[in-house]
């Protein structure tokens, strides 16, 4: 009954909210088009945006200049790193409250990566603590703690890797390492996260209502430690036809909208004189590709592989499909990623393409398959549609096979399936992020790469625990050349600008680094 | 009455089960793992294999289904593997959003569908009978996302008289009534009409005319009685499915109901949510038709007598 009255003052209050054009308060109204399903980023692997404004982590991520970042400190105030790079010291930073009050010590720290390795949390992200000695004990249950973690006193924490490993600190940066306080997590058990009751971060935002597949509502927290956020609450509303979306957003019902979610709009807004100025855009540290299945045939062959690379005219489907708004990329790092270089150019020559294929001994063409996905938005059926004709001038026989997203996932994983197109964003700034979860032996069999080659493994597996930083970008740029132009194991697409359209009450938008739709939302504000 | 009804209850149990059952078995023939499509791109072998272990859906089918029925027996439809709630508090939190919108869109089918099959039964081949076939036909035949896009852009962003989206008040929950209502109105009205054409060629229909009785008490008082029951029928099936959750209406307008909660357990595979999701439509559907059978005996006494003469 109480829960119920609860929700009847909510729903009147968000009605209030929702018809009042003038807004009293700094309210940001924004949308996804998914239920972030959890604010426990253990639990997801998908949904930050809760985890990035709920929570803090030992070090940020900062965009610096769009498409750009630096690593900044977090909670952690300065951090030490061993001439082996195998210990990480983090000093804390003192009197960060959590939202109940308690206050944040190396303690917490500690709690929270032991309860991601802890098997009973049934943690999804553990890859981002595979290096810290203890981890994979910890995991299969073999040890009840981590050796590699330890609180030194109230406000240091150390970590120690049982190996080197370059991208630790930009891995602490990412979402999954946001820190939860261990009494109060330990006290929500498995709710941990499900609900404003059983929440509780650092984070400039506290979780005030959540009601499932409908709306989050978050609010300042007055006791930040970088200081209040400049809005006082956001509401996060779950729309998931962008019809619908665009229709709220026209009607002033929201404050942002992501043409991510509807690419088709993306000229009317920048076509019209309402909303052009709005516009909001910037680089991401992202890449679309076409994945090859090399244990198909007839890509099993190189000379096939290099093939179907020059028989796609990228930059038709990036003008065609994305309305410009990008560049073409060459290799397996996109643009602002570390170490990022422009690699060798990829032709576009059918009539090179087919020689190749002539010599591959299909003179006459060969008949090949592209897998999608039914429930996907229609920008990668689009894009299929785009190349079944491109490469037919070619003698690629193209046929679509579509099917469901479970089907797709499962064939995937058992490397069956036959060639797709997807994007990556990062989830930290690090080749690694990019070369290992593509390229290295587990990453292509789980992908269905199939690109078995030895040379390709162990430069990746060298490179991760590598100090010299100008020789370890040259060593991933030397790989990406490798992987693209000699073994052609994908195509590279290009990265995309993200762009949003904002009203014009709404100040400091900045498109993250890495063009995720998943933001902070601490800097923004609602002019009065 | 009660030993009808009863006894109905008692039949649909096997009924439960059995659609338990092949929907266990269905669900471990189509490819598909809930893990795997948890982990999406961030999938990786070990962690797909070590959480799969630990939900126990490496357990054999049989296994699992027992477990799933014992505890079914007891009241607890298990854990959502993609939400990580429990299944009956989603079901239970998410049916009465299903239940306002369904018991509005009835509403509105009901108000428009019952007097347009009647004015088009009695009008026959009239300009009425053809306005009101005509425009339920375009309920029943128009696509809800382009009847719900119609409406939301000629009364929110036009007329600006009701909200886009959302679920915060009545307002809220005008349009998709509407849009849903009009749907199943058409359904109704062609129905009602003819139900009703067929009734009006009795006998007893003459007598009561020769009679001298006024036609509109030959309409209300012993046409549209026998004429309704099928009508009856089919509303009772209608909001059956309605409360199991109108799946596009919910995603269009953004209501968190029970069509929500399905598609989110069908496309992630989510077994647990999408048995209990299952077993709910299924328990509606059978509660459903036996609304109907008891209208049925209420509006016809052949019927009712029928009933008792079963029930010794």
């Amino acid at each position: 009954m109480k829960n119920k009255m609860k929700l009847l003052l909510a729903s009147g209050l968000a009605s209030l909210v929702l018809m009042t054009p003038a807004l009293a308060e700094q309210m940001l109204r924004i949308s996804y088009p998914e239920d972030p399903k959890t604010a426990d980023v253990q639990k997801t692997s998908d949904a930050y945006m809760l985890p990035l404004n709920v929570f803090d982590r030992l070090i940020e991520a900062e965009t610096t200049s769009p498409g750009q970042s630096a690593l900044v400190p977090g909670l952690a105030e300065k951090w030490d790193v061993s001439a082996d790079g195998l210990v990480y010291t983090f000093h804390l930073r003192q009197g960060v409250l959590f939202h109940d009050g308690a206050e944040l010590t190396a303690d917490d720290v500690v709690y929270t990566f032991d309860r991601m390795l802890n098997p009973a949390t049934k943690a999804l992200g553990t890859d981002i603590l595979d290096f810290v000695a203890g981890a994979h004990e910890r995991l299969d249950g073999t040890a009840d703690s981590v050796a590699g973690l330890k609180a030194l006193d109230k406000y240091t924490v150390q970590i120690t890797l049982s190996q080197p490993y370059a991208a630790f600190l930009a891995l602490m940066a990412s979402p999954q390492a946001s820190i939860f306080n261990r009494a109060f997590t330990e006290a929500a058990g498995d709710q941990f996260g499900l609900s404003p009751e059983t929440t509780n971060g650092t984070g400039p935002f506290k979780l005030e209502s959540y009601e499932l597949n409908d709306s989050q509502r978050l609010v300042a927290n007055e006791s930040y430690f970088r200081g209040r956020p400049k809005l006082d609450s956001i509401l996060v509303r779950v729309v998931s036809d962008s019809e619908t979306l665009r229709l709220l957003f026209e009607t002033d019902e929201l404050d942002v909208f992501d043409l991510d979610y509807a690419v088709s709009q993306t000229p009317y807004f920048y076509g019209s004189d309402q909303w052009k100025d709005l516009i909001r855009t910037g680089p991401r540290v992202g890449m679309y590709y076409y994945h090859i299945n090399q244990a198909n045939k007839p890509f099993d062959d190189v000379r096939v592989r290099k093939a179907f690379q020059m028989a796609i005219n990228r930059q038709e489907i990036l003008d065609k499909n994305f309305y410009g708004k990008g560049v073409l990329e060459n290799g397996v790092m996109p643009r602002g990623l570390t170490c990022y270089e422009p690699a060798t150019p990829i032709e576009f020559n059918p009539a090179k393409a087919k020689e190749l294929l002539a010599e591959a001994g299909y003179p006459d063409g060969v008949e090949i398959k592209l897998a999608q996905v039914s429930s996907w938005s229609s920008k990668w059926s689009d894009m299929n549609q785009i190349i079944q004709a491109q490469a037919a001038e070619a003698g690629f026989k193209v046929s679509i096979d579509t099917m469901d997203e479970a089907a797709y996932f499962d064939k995937r994983k058992a490397g069956v399936i036959d060639n797709y197109t997807q994007s990556w964003s990062a989830d930290f700034n690090d080749p690694d992020n990019f070369f290992y979860t593509f390229f290295s032996k587990s990453g292509t069999a789980v992908r269905a790469f199939n690109n078995n080659d030895p040379v390709v493994f162990e430069a990746l597996d060298k490179a991760r625990g590598m100090s010299d930083a100008e020789a370890r970008c040259a060593l991933y740029r030397e790989m990406g050349e490798k992987i693209v132009q000699e073994d052609a194991a994908w195509v590279p697409m290009f990265s995309l600008d993200h762009s949003y359209v904002v009203q014009p009450r709404v100040k400091n938008f900045v498109v993250p680094w890495n063009g995720w739709s998943d933001m902070n939302y601490y800097k923004m504000e609602i002019a009065e | 009455m009660l030993m009808f009804t009863v006894r109905r209850i008692l039949v649909s149990i096997p009924v439960l089960i059995g659609i338990t059952a092949i929907l266990f078995v269905m669900l471990n023939v189509v490819p598909g793992d809930p893990i795997a499509l948890l982990m999406k791109e961030h999938a990786s072998p070990d962690v797909i294999e070590r959480v799969r272990a630990q939900m126990h859906l490496d357990d054999p089918l049989i296994t699992r289904y027992f477990r799933f029925l014992f505890a079914a027996l007891q009241g607890d439809l298990g854990t959502s593997i993609k939400l990580n709630r429990s299944v009956t508090t989603l079901i239970m939190n998410a049916f009465p959003n299903t239940l306002y919108l369904a018991g509005c869109a009835a509403l509105v089918s009901w108000v428009i569908g019952i007097p347009a099959g009647i004015l088009s039964a009695v009008r026959r081949d009239s300009f009425v009978d053809h306005f009101f076939m005509g425009f339920s036909l375009l309920g029943v035949s128009m696509p809800i996302f382009w009847s719900a896009l119609l409406m939301q852009y000629i009364f929110a962003v036009q007329l600006k008289w009701l909200p886009v989206a959302g679920f915060y008040g009545f307002e809220y929950v005008i349009l998709p009534a509407i849009v849903l209502g009009w749907s199943s109105a058409g359904v109704i009205a062609r129905l009602t009409r003819s139900s009703l054409l067929e009734v009006m060629r009795h006998d007893y229909i003459r007598t009561a005319r020769a009679k001298g009785a006024r036609e509109i008490s030959v309409i209300s008082r012993h046409a549209l009685k026998n004429a309704l029951i099928p009508v009856v029928t089919i509303m009772a099936i209608q909001v059956a499915s309605l409360l199991s959750g109108a799946v596009i209406t919910e995603a269009i307008f953004g209501i968190p109901g029970v069509g929500r909660i399905s598609i989110n357990a069908i496309q992630a595979r989510d077994m647990p949510l999408l048995q209990g999701s299952v077993l709910f439509a299924t328990v509606l559907v059978i509660l459903g038709n036996l609304v109907a059978d008891i209208l049925y005996s209420v509006l016809d006494p052949r019927i009712r007598s029928q009933m008792r003469k079963d029930a010794r």
